[in-house]
């Protein structure tokens, strides 16, 4: 029994009742955040809070960058002025010949009575911070909704496409890459125009699924995005196939591939901003031209490039 | 370690340190050296409810683990228990921990941070692709009443009553 001078009960809780509280907590944080988005408020904050630390933290790499700029070999900067200007030649070629199927195309749309592609307009963003999740592999760009961004836009770079935005705060974003478990993006194939579906595998790879064992597909092969799904803009390189095995357990080909894009080397990117949100199937006119589906449509955009 | 007539500097020095390793955190880490980065806020969290129990524990921990959530772009809580489920097994092990040396200490804390890595992966488990349905919960309840029943019928058959007599 206790005496007197005894405390009968302790007057804190002892660390098992609370570690039992905070994991209570935790779990209601969970399922806030997961079901019903309620603490997007609070991650704004951290946003705001943590976007000038990121700044900053980035101050060192990128003055690294520059000293190691600065001292770069005069030679080097003349060889890579002479391979410019012979780039600029070709691509000056390239661009009448694109001005010229520009024209081409736009007659053959209007014959066609095909809507024309919703103007792209593009932002420029800059890599801040590569994230370390188990389920998703999101890097964080320094542009966010002030520059016009939203939730599921493309995003890409010199290569080819880097992600789509999966969270958008005020001042910066975060984008999904290509090769995140689960994300899918609509692509064909360039040699053979055939539809499939990517999808990221983790590891900084891609997988085509739902390829039939006869289909034409070898390594070294592009695949680009088709446009079937109006997020991506047809015809973005995505990933070059590395690998096709024919497993005896599914009636489908396993095809493996390389995204194009420096998923985690290019620093810089372009947002894809298009004009109009993606509401256009509601319009009326719509279902009469059966012509103007997406699917439909793809083929015509296939032979662009 | 432990100085209480300062309080004000060692609020100090922990903060510093919290701070310092939200700002190495910061970094653009990339590659291998991502693969490889230490989790510097958990690390600084578990050091200070190690030394510093009375000012640092379960609320710090929970606050700092929904940075390190945000950090990560993961659903919120998912580091934020395993934080506190960290902050927990130190201060079980607490009067175990201070007496080894810096290199058995870091062998005592691998199984803990191999523990949270993986209450990190269960928890996110949970909360991004959840299994179907909880009834996979339900034979808990039925193992619990199978347990009566077995424990019961084997007191009655060695001629016990179902209540203890005290």
């Amino acid at each position: 029994m206790a005496t007197s001078d005894q405390l009968m009960f302790a007057r804190r809780l002892g660390p098992t009742a609370r570690l039992l509280i905070w994991l209570l907590i935790g779990v209601a944080c969970v399922v806030a955040d997961s079901r019903y988005h309620a603490l997007d408020g609070l991650r704004d904050g951290f946003a705001a809070l943590l976007r000038p630390l990121r700044e900053t933290m980035r101050a060192p790499t990128d003055v690294a960058a520059e000293l190691g700029g600065f001292f770069t070999r005069h030679r080097l900067l003349q060889n890579e002025r002479d391979a410019l200007l012979a780039e600029r030649a070709q691509l000056a070629v390239g661009a009448n010949g694109a001005r010229q199927l520009a024209r081409e195309n736009a007659e053959l749309r209007a014959l066609l009575k095909l809507q024309a592609r919703p103007g792209q307009q593009v932002v420029h963003a800059a890599l801040l911070y590569q994230g370390h999740d188990w389920f998703a592999q999101r890097v964080t760009l320094d542009r966010g909704a002030r520059d016009g961004l939203r939730d599921g836009l493309p995003v890409v770079d010199v290569s080819g496409l880097v992600g789509q935005l999966s969270r958008v705060y005020p001042e910066s974003s975060e984008i999904t890459l290509v090769s995140s478990p689960e994300q899918l993006t609509p692509v064909f194939v360039e040699r053979t125009g055939q539809r499939g579906l990517a999808a990221g595998s983790g590891h900084g790879r891609v997988e085509l699924r739902y390829m039939p064992t006869h289909a034409d597909i070898r390594p070294g092969d592009r695949l680009l995005t088709s446009g079937i799904d109006r997020v991506y803009p047809a015809g973005i390189p995505v990933a070059r196939v590395s690998r096709v095995t024919r497993p005896r357990s599914t009636p489908y080909l396993r095809v493996e591939g390389v995204p194009l894009a420096g998923l985690d080397r290019s620093r810089a990117v372009l947002v894809l901003v298009a004009e109009a949100p993606p509401a256009q199937a509601h319009t009326p006119e719509q279902p009469t031209q059966t012509h103007s589906s997406p699917a439909q449509t793809i083929p015509s955009q296939v032979t662009l490039p | 370690m432990s100085t209480p007539h300062q309080p004000a500097g060692v609020w100090r020095r922990i903060l510093m340190t919290l701070i310092l390793a939200l700002l190495l955190e910061q970094l653009p880490w990339s590659g291998w050296a991502l693969a490889l980065r230490p989790d510097f806020l958990l690390v600084g969290v578990l050091y200070w409810t190690l030394h510093q129990p009375a000012r640092i524990g379960f609320g710090t921990a929970f606050f700092v683990g929904l940075l390190a959530d945000f950090q990560h772009g993961a659903v919120f809580g998912q580091h934020a228990i395993a934080y506190v489920i960290g902050v927990y097994l130190v201060l079980f092990l607490r009067l175990r921990l201070l007496q080894f040396d810096p290199l058995r200490q870091a062998a005592q804390l691998f199984p803990i941070l191999l523990t949270l890595q993986f209450a990190v992966l269960l928890v996110g488990w949970l909360a991004v692709r959840p299994p179907s349905g909880l009834a996979i919960l339900l034979p808990v309840i039925s193992n619990t009443v199978l347990w009566l029943l077995i424990a019961g019928w084997l007191r009655l058959w060695h001629g016990k009553g179902l209540q203890d007599r005290a």
